[in-house]
């Protein structure tokens, strides 16, 4: 009679003890997992947050990089335009002859430099000596 | 005080002593798999905390998209001059 007074004590205490044990153990653990879901819940709204401005710029730096991209070879072709045109072409440059000296004597200049004109200014004091000699 | 039990009640105690360790035995197995299944919980919200931590950091500077975006407005600009200027020198090439 006392043996099972006993063991039903002892089955009641095994069983609010255990129940007590383990409800600390999940309380303790679950109180942990909610610690860290909020500080994921905060991550993820600094996420949110940093990820709201990539939409709209990266649709800015599209839009404006197609338009680079598709100037860019009206640019090559508007450049090679250019290069043909100043590119030098010997076949177009007419032809030369050699440089030759001025012949006969060149008329002093040193009179007329200090104003004496023996002749007066007249036209053929400017001409040079040798053509008016010939003449 | 003396308890006066029937053979049959004394034997319907020890079936119920006995089912009450068993319950106690079966609810300490499945106490145990929710303490496993916790912690496995907790151990797996801090692999995402950590991936959140990083992804969290690989967005930081997304803000610069911004400044981004307007070097390529200036790249737009500069090209457009450069558009005018080869424009005049290349009429100027062709006459």
């Amino acid at each position: 009679m006392n043996t099972l007074i006993v063991l039903t004590v002892v089955d009641i205490i095994l069983l609010i003890a255990g129940l007590a044990l383990y409800l600390w153990l999940v309380g303790s653990g679950l109180t942990r997992v909610a610690t860290g879901l909020e500080e994921c819940n905060g991550l993820v709204q600094k996420i949110k947050d940093n990820a709201a401005d990539i939409e709209g710029n990266l649709e800015h730096i599209n839009r404006t990089g197609g338009v680079v991209a598709g100037a860019l070879p009206l640019l090559y072709g508007m450049a090679e335009g250019i290069v043909v045109g100043a590119t030098y072409d010997p076949k177009q440059v007419a032809e030369r002859g050699p440089a030759l000296p001025a012949s006969g004597r060149r008329r002093s200049r040193l009179h007329e430099g200090v104003g004496y004109l023996p002749d007066g200014p007249v036209e053929s004091a400017h001409a040079p000596r040798a053509e008016a000699e010939s003449a | 005080m003396v308890f006066a039990l029937t053979d049959t009640q004394e034997t319907l105690w020890w079936t119920a002593i006995v089912a009450g360790f068993v319950v106690v035995l079966a609810v300490a197995a499945l106490l145990t798999i929710l303490v496993l299944l916790v912690r496995t919980i907790e151990r797996r919200v801090a692999e995402i905390k950590a991936t959140l931590t990083q992804a969290e950091s690989n967005t930081a500077d997304a803000a610069l998209l911004d400044t981004t975006a307007a070097g390529v407005d200036l790249v737009l600009a500069e090209g457009l001059e450069h558009h005018l200027f080869l424009g005049r020198v290349l009429g100027k090439v062709r006459s």
